[in-house]
C-alpha cells in the first residue's frame, strides 16, 4: 500500500472522473479509472466492494461520493464524513475545546502513524483449549494447567490430523503472562515450552498487563502473517493464588505509575472507581445498568464448565453488595484466577489441511497512557458508521461539563485498535456486521465504557446497548435474539481472569461459536465432570444461530493496552 | 461522613546521589529494598517538602505542539513528549482547582499507607493540560466540580513521596 493510500482519500478529481460512468464497471476497471488511493475500496468474499475511509470536503461532495457508491455497487456506506482527509479528522480540534489558537495539548498524528495494517498473506484460527478456571488450584502446577489447554487445542478439536501430527507442524509460540511477581518465576516461558516439548522451537513471552492475551495473539498472528511460521502456538497462563487476595490487589495495582498514583489505593478497582463516577454522571447511567452487566454475564457463566464463578445473582443483590471502591460493589469487579488457554494459527494452506472449518483472524492494537489524567483531549476519531454530524450534541454537552474525549469517560486506545481491525476486516458498521462480542469485563464500567469505543453505540449513549437487550443471546425486551451477544462465555466477571490467558480465551470462545461448537465446549457431561463438577440440570446452550463475525476485545491498565481481534468463518 | 484528618505515615529514607534523591521501598528487610530514584524529577518531591507544588512546561519555541507556550504538566516529566526537548519548572501558586473525578475507598491493597475509607480524588487546575490524581483530608461527601485547595506534608512530616501533596476542601 503506498502511504498516500491511507489517508488520500478519494479526491475531488478522483470523484469527478468517475462520476456518471461507473455504472456496471468492475472493480478492476474502477481503479484504472483514476488510480485512486488502492484502499478507497476493495472487494470482499462475497464480491461486494468495501469502501473505506472515503471523506469529502464539502457537503455537496459527500452527496456526490455516495451516489458514486450507490450506482457501482450494493454496499454503500452508511455515511460519507466531511473533511479533507483522515488526517485532518484525527488532528482536528475539538469545537470549543481546548485553546483555539494553541496545539499544546493534544495528541497529534502524523500520516505515517495511521497507516492500516497490511499483512503479508491472511492468518486463520483452527483450534483452541483451556484449563477450567479456579480462584486457588492447588492440585495442579502452572505448567500441567498449560498441558490441560494444550492437550484439549490439539485433541479435542475434531482436527484432520493426529494431535502429535498437529504438534508437528507447529514453527513457533508466542506465550502470554501478565506478571513475573505472581509466579514469582522469571523466564515462566522457558519451563511451559520445555513442559510441553516444544524445545528448540522460538519463542517469545509478551507482556502488557490485562491485554496480555490479546497481546500475545497479536505478536502469534504476525508470525503467519509475515510468513516467519505457516502455524502458530498461542498460549497464556496466569496464576494468581500464591499470594493472599489483597497482597494480589497491591501486585496489580504496581501497574499503576509507582511515582504517582500506586500510593493512593494500591488496588486496581480504585482506578477504574473515578472513571465509573464520572461516566455515569455525565451520561447519566443509572447504577443499576452498570449491575445488569454483572448479572448477565456471571449468569452466562452458569453454562461453562470452565467457570470459575457462575451466579444466579439480581441487579439488587449486586448494588447491596460490599462496596470496594465507591460506586464498584465486589460482585461488579472480577476476581483473582488461575488457569490457562491456548489457540493455534496458521497459513490458509495449513489450515484447509486441518479442518473444514477455519476462521479468518485480523487483530490490530492500541496504546495510551498509564495515568487517565493524562490523557490529552482530542476529537473522536470516526468509525466508518459514525459522522460529525453525530457527535454535535455531546461536544455540545461536553462544554458544559469541562469535558474531553477520551477523558475518564472512554478508551482512546480501544477505538484506535477498532478503527484499525475494521479496516483490515472491512467491517462497515459493527452492529450489523458483528454477531457476537467478548469484552474485557474486568469491572463492569470498563465493559460498558468500551460499547462506545469500539461502535457497538455512539459515545455517550453505551448503556443503551445493555438496555436495548442487545447484549443478550435472547433480547429479553423483545424475545427475538439479540443483535450482538456480550461475553456468553462469562467473561471476566463471571467465568476468568488468569490474565495472561484471558484474551486468548476470549478467542477461542468467538471461534467455538463461529464453528458451531458452543455445545461441544461448554455442554458435554464429561467436561464438566473432568473439572469436578456436574452439568446443571437447567444448563442452556448459549450458541449464536449461525454467526459469521465476532470481535473480541482485551484491555491493560486504564486503557493503556487494547487489542482488538475480528474474527470471521472463511 | 466522618471527618478524615491528616494520616500519619512514617517517612521513607532517601539517599541523595548528586541532584537526585533515592527513595528507599523495602521489600525483603533491609537486605532486600529497593532503591527507587526521583531523577529528573527530584525537584518535585523536595519542593513538596518545603509546601511548594512544582509543575513542568515546554518552552521550545521549536517544539510543533507547544511552539514554545506550553501549558503545565502535572505530574512532571522532564522532557517534552512532542520535541523530546528538557521542560522547564514552573511553581503553582496558591494551588486550588476542582474534584474532577473521585472514589471513596473502602478497600485498599497491601502496604496502603492511607487509611481506609478516604477520598482519592483527579483535581483539574487552570493552566494544567493534565488532571493529577490525588487524595483529599477533612470532610466529605465531595461531589463533581467541588472546590479544593492543596496542602503539603512538610519538613518532619513529609514522606518524600506523592502523599506529601494532598487536598482540602475550600
Amino acid at each position: 500500500m503506498s502511504q498516500n493510500g491511507v489517508f488520500t482519500v478519494l479526491t475531488e478529481v478522483f470523484v469527478m472522473s468517475i462520476f456518471g460512468s461507473l455504472a456496471g464497471k468492475t472493480l478492476s476497471e474502477l481503479l484504472k479509472v483514476g488510480d485512486p488511493a488502492p484502499d478507497a475500496a476493495s472487494v470482499d468474499r462475497d464480491g461486494k466492494i468495501v469502501w473505506r475511509d472515503l471523506c469529502a470536503s464539502t457537503k455537496e461532495q459527500a452527496a456526490d461520493i455516495l451516489k458514486v457508491v450507490a450506482a457501482c455497487n450494493r454496499g454503500a456506506p452508511l455515511a460519507v464524513p466531511i473533511q479533507r482527509s483522515i488526517i485532518d479528522s484525527w488532528n482536528a480540534r475539538p469545537a470549543g475545546l481546548g485553546h483555539p489558537d494553541r496545539r499544546d495539548d493534544m495528541i497529534e498524528f502524523s500520516p505515517g502513524n495511521l497507516r492500516v495494517p497490511r499483512w503479508t498473506r491472511p492468518v486463520y484460527m483452527v483450534a483452541a483449549g483451556f484449563s477450567d478456571f479456579r480462584k486457588r488450584y492447588p492440585e495442579k502446577k502452572l505448567e500441567e494447567l498449560c498441558m490441560m489447554a494444550f492437550r484439549m487445542l490439539l485433541e479435542e478439536n475434531d482436527l484432520k490430523l493426529d494431535p502429535l501430527e498437529v504438534k508437528g507442524l507447529i514453527n513457533f509460540a508466542s506465550y502470554g503472562e501478565f506478571a513475573d511477581h505472581f509466579q514469582d518465576q522469571l523466564l515462566c516461558e522457558a519451563k511451559v515450552h520445555d513442559y510441553l516439548g516444544l524445545d528448540l522451537l522460538p519463542n517469545v513471552g509478551v507482556k502488557t498487563g490485562g491485554a496480555t492475551g490479546g497481546s500475545a495473539m497479536l505478536v502469534g498472528a504476525t508470525t503467519v502473517a509475515s510468513g516467519m511460521s505457516d502455524c502458530t502456538l498461542v498460549l497464556g497462563w496466569e496464576r494468581m493464588d500464591e499470594v493472599r487476595t489483597w497482597t494480589g490487589n497491591y501486585y496489580i495495582a504496581t501497574a499503576a505509575c509507582k511515582d504517582f498514583e500506586t500510593r493512593l489505593a494500591r488496588n486496581y478497582a480504585s482506578y477504574y472507581a473515578p472513571m465509573a463516577r464520572r461516566f455515569q454522571e455525565m451520561y447519566h447511567v443509572d447504577e443499576r445498568v452498570r449491575a445488569e452487566i454483572a448479572v448477565k454475564n456471571r449468569q452466562n457463566a452458569c453454562s461453562s464448565p470452565f467457570a470459575q464463578q457462575p451466579g444466579r445473582h439480581t441487579v439488587d443483590e449486586v448494588l447491596a453488595g460490599d462496596i470496594v471502591s465507591d460506586p464498584l460493589r465486589f460482585l461488579e469487579c472480577c476476581a483473582m484466577s488461575v488457569g490457562s488457554a491456548a489457540t493455534l494459527l496458521c497459513s490458509e494452506e495449513v489450515a484447509r489441511r486441518l479442518t473444514d472449518k477455519p476462521v479468518q483472524l485480523y487483530i490490530a492494537g492500541g496504546s495510551h497512557t498509564l495515568r487517565t489524567g493524562d490523557r490529552r483531549p482530542m476529537r473522536i476519531p470516526l468509525l466508518p458508521h459514525e459522522t460529525e454530524e453525530g457527535y454535535r450534541w455531546l461536544y455540545d454537552e461536553m462544554k458544559k461539563h469541562d469535558g474531553r474525549w477520551p477523558g475518564f469517560e472512554s478508551f482512546a486506545a480501544a477505538r484506535f485498535a477498532a478503527y484499525m481491525v475494521y479496516r483490515m476486516a472491512g467491517i462497515q458498521n459493527p452492529i450489523e456486521d458483528l454477531d457476537l462480542v467478548e469484552t474485557h469485563d474486568a469491572f463492569t464500567i470498563s465493559d460498558l465504557q468500551t460499547y462506545g469505543d469500539v461502535g457497538l453505540t455512539l459515545y455517550g449513549r453505551e448503556q443503551e446497548f445493555v438496555t436495548s437487550g442487545d447484549c443478550y443471546l435472547k433480547n429479553p425486551k423483545t424475545g427475538k435474539p439479540g443483535r450482538c451477544p456480550a461475553n456468553l462465555s462469562g467473561g471476566l466477571l463471571g467465568t476468568m481472569h488468569a490474565v495472561g490467558a484471558t484474551g486468548i480465551f476470549q478467542c477461542g470462545e468467538v471461534l467455538w461459536q463461529l464453528q458451531g461448537k458452543y455445545d461441544q465446549f461448554h455442554g458435554d457431561p464429561k467436561l464438566w465432570a473432568r473439572y469436578g463438577k456436574k452439568k446443571p440440570a437447567d444448563w442452556m446452550s448459549l450458541q449464536v444461530k449461525d454467526p459469521r463475525r465476532g470481535l473480541a476485545i482485551s484491555h491493560a491498565g486504564v486503557g493503556s493496552h487494547v487489542t482488538c481481534t475480528v474474527l470471521e468463518k472463511a | 461522613m466522618r471527618k478524615i484528618s491528616v494520616p500519619k505515615i512514617a517517612p521513607s529514607k532517601i539517599d541523595v546521589a548528586g541532584d537526585a534523591w533515592i527513595l528507599h521501598v523495602p521489600r525483603l528487610g533491609k537486605e532486600g529494598t529497593h532503591f527507587h530514584t526521583y531523577g529528573q524529577l527530584t525537584p518535585y518531591f523536595q519542593e513538596l517538602a518545603r509546601g511548594r507544588l512544582m509543575a513542568t512546561r515546554c518552552v521550545n519555541k521549536k517544539c510543533p505542539v507547544s511552539r514554545g507556550k506550553g501549558p503545565k504538566w502535572l505530574p512532571p516529566r522532564a522532557d517534552c513528549p512532542d520535541c523530546h526537548q528538557p521542560m522547564s519548572w514552573a511553581q503553582i501558586e496558591d494551588p486550588r482547582g476542582y474534584i474532577y473525578a473521585y472514589t471513596y475507598v473502602e478497600r485498599g491493597g497491601t502496604g496502603l499507607e492511607i487509611p481506609c475509607p478516604y477520598y482519592q480524588i483527579d483535581v483539574k487546575i487552570a493552566g494544567v493540560c493534565t488532571i493529577m490524581k490525588s487524595y483529599l483530608v477533612g470532610k466529605g461527601p465531595v461531589k463533581i466540580g467541588d472546590k479544593v485547595r492543596a496542602r503539603f506534608r512538610t519538613r518532619a512530616a513529609a514522606t518524600h513521596t506523592c502523599l506529601d501533596l494532598y487536598w482540602e476542601l475550600e
